[in-house]
């Protein structure tokens, strides 16, 4: 069980977990030796609004960092997902078939997208962020979409 | 109102500015106008929210079924909150992940897709609605 960083933006809570790095966008990478666990935070589920499909590339696609590793459609817009690793994926969460609400419900836990064979962490992992840094970023962006409204 | 008449009470959510909001209220439109006037009910979430008497003891009367948007579900929680039973609480994207072809778009004006969404979610109530009377007609009902 993870433990999580909080901010409050507007009338929404943001949580951060802090066992895992995050890419720019809004995804987030959690090492396992060199199978590295992908999903999406908590602050782009709830930007994203509630998840209707999940499509996942499927198992042995290959991927490099930036490229897309699967695609969320919600009530709201279609979002896809960077993976923040390059690699070949090696699991794909079976749930994004039949309930990919657990995406909105748990997206640090059962709502993981896919597990990639990494490739290279270490060089991608340099260009994550710890999850404080993620906050900040996030925070910004979150007040940035909060003008919106 | 007519309670003695009309068994079934509709309540969609407002989303207002929303599709699906939209969609869940013209669902609402086509059962009770449309599909089943005789046996159905609108109710609107607004008057349920200020408290009007006459919607609150329409729904604390008689069988409710709710259509929301998303995951807030505002109709059903005001349905309970008003002191009604929701029968069958209908959420619309999960009539959309039944029907993907059906991709809802717009708000103010829906695209082919929401109004096909729309009786999708329409058709769905009415099966719903035609139980739940069949049920308050059965001859031991209490």
């Amino acid at each position: 069980m993870p433990s999580y960083l909080e901010t409050t933006v507007d009338k929404f809570i943001f949580r951060v977990a802090t066992d895992r790095l995050y890419s720019a966008e809004g995804v987030w990478a959690l090492a396992e030796g060199d199978r590295i666990r992908v999903g999406v935070t908590d602050f782009l589920q709830q930007r994203s609004g509630d998840v209707a499909f999940a499509e996942v590339k499927p198992e042995g696609t290959a991927v490099a960092a930036g490229d897309e590793v699967a695609a969320i459609e919600t009530i709201k817009a279609n979002v896809e997902v960077p993976s923040p690793v390059g690699g070949a994926i090696a699991d794909v969460n079976p749930a994004m078939e039949l309930s990919p609400e657990v995406i909105n419900q748990d997206p640090y836990g059962q709502g993981w997208l896919a597990v990639i064979e990494a490739s290279d962490w270490t060089t991608d992992r340099d260009a994550l962020l710890d999850p404080q840094a993620y906050l900040e970023l996030m925070k910004g962006q979150a007040e940035e979409e909060a003008k919106k409204l | 109102m007519s309670p003695e008449v009309r068994k079934v009470m509709v309540v969609p959510c407002s989303g207002i500015g929303k599709t699906y909001g939209t969609v869940s209220r013209e669902a609402a439109y086509e059962v009770t106008e449309d599909l089943r006037p005789r046996s159905t009910q609108l109710v609107a979430l607004s008057l349920l929210v200020l408290g009007d008497e006459e919607a609150r003891a329409a729904v604390r009367a008689h069988p409710a079924v709710t259509i929301d948007g998303c995951k807030l579900t505002c109709a059903a929680k005001m349905v309970q909150e008003s002191g009604g039973q929701v029968a069958q609480g209908i959420a619309v994207l999960d009539v959309y992940r039944r029907n993907r072809e059906l991709k809802p778009q717009g708000i103010a004006e829906l695209n082919e897709g929401g109004h096909l969404l729309a009786h999708a979610v329409a058709e769905e109530i009415t099966v719903i609605v035609d139980d739940l009377v069949a049920r308050e007609e059965a001859p031991d009902h209490a």
